[in-house]
């Protein structure tokens, strides 16, 4: 999978992610030496076949994967996922008890007004450029 | 937010409310001793528990969604109780980790993040066990990948401990912080009227 995944990022042919919206990037403020972050945006297919979101590459972070936090039964658990499907016309919502896209081991400090730039990795071969800026959430204020 | 309106709604009906937010004992459950600490050498321990209310979350600090999500939402419930309780009623919140391994280096940073009183720590697996068991709580360390990275499973709910040292409730997700608040306080209610029977 990391292979595969560095090949595509690597393929100087690649093209931009026709078809795909990217909406409210945001990466949450975590609490200071935080080994993880997580990316939370709307993506939204435009086009007209499905897609398959594979992963992402972020720019300050040794990994970066695909995650879904789950409550079952009073029991929350993350895993990690090999792929999003998006069919046309679909929004896939990355958020909160949800997907995420899991940023692991950071390279500097983060602070609020940063911003984070992830390559989004499609399983056709195309990628999408994502700033998504880092955020102190408000709770309550709903 | 429609869905928020609804639960909202049912709030203004009446007691249902009370079941959105936490769910009350029937009976109340006495805590055992317990001993944990952080990196700065502070402590908590079964004595901590008495004269005040207690929330205690079970959580771990490589988790990027569910327990941020958490503690900020506990903060703001906090916040909203203390618009409806007396001061010295005013919950203290105590995240500790299931995670030592992981943690334990800098565990007092994670819930100060949140408010500067709440309080994180962590300890020995055994006292981590006796109090999971003991609030009727789970964890579980799933096995590591190739990399050594794993992933932890927990409960989502967070224990409600009364002055008296018992397990009165339990907070449930969304906790949402004007329910929460009003779980909190009605709760505080019967446990008043209780002590004067």
């Amino acid at each position: 999978m990391k292979h595969l995944l560095a090949a595509l990022i690597l393929t100087p042919t690649l093209g931009l992610a026709d078809g795909i919206k990217i909406e409210q990037p945001i990466v949450p403020l975590a609490p200071p030496g935080s080994m993880v972050h997580a990316v939370f945006m709307k993506i939204t297919n435009t086009g007209n076949m499905p897609r398959q979101l594979l992963g992402a590459v972020a720019e300050g972070y040794h990994t970066a994967h695909i995650h879904l936090s789950e409550e079952k039964d009073g029991i929350v658990s993350m895993t990690a996922v090999d792929v999003i499907e998006i069919v046309p016309g679909q929004t896939v919502a990355l958020e909160h008890g949800s997907f995420h896209i899991m940023l692991m081991r950071p390279i500097g400090e983060q602070v609020e007004g940063d911003t984070v730039t992830l390559t989004l990795v499609f399983a056709n071969g195309a990628s999408e450029t994502v700033d998504a800026t880092v955020v102190k959430m408000i709770h309550g204020q709903s | 937010m429609k869905r928020l309106l609804q639960i909202i709604a049912f709030g203004l009906a009446g007691p249902a409310v009370a079941q959105v937010q936490g769910v009350e004992l029937e009976e109340p459950v006495l805590m055992p001793d317990f001993a944990f600490s952080n990196e700065l050498e502070e402590t908590f321990t079964r004595e901590d528990l008495n004269d005040s209310w207690t929330l205690i979350m079970f959580g771990f600090l490589s988790c990027p969604d569910i327990c941020p999500f958490t503690l900020g939402n506990l903060e703001a419930a906090v916040a909203e109780t203390g618009m409806r309780v007396r001061p010295d009623n005013m919950p203290k919140v105590v995240f500790i980790s299931v995670d030592p391994e992981r943690d334990a280096s800098w565990v007092s940073d994670y819930a100060k993040f949140f408010h500067p009183q709440f309080e994180s720590f962590t300890g020995e697996r055994s006292q981590i066990n006796t109090l999971v068991e003991a609030t009727d709580s789970f964890y579980r360390l799933l096995d590591p990948d190739h990399t050594g990275y794993y992933e932890v499973q927990h409960s989502s709910a967070v224990s409600v401990i009364a002055p008296d040292g018992t397990l009165r409730a339990k907070l449930q997700p969304p906790f949402d912080p004007g329910l929460t608040a009003e779980f909190l306080a009605r709760l505080q209610i019967s446990y008043r009227k209780e002590l004067i029977k």
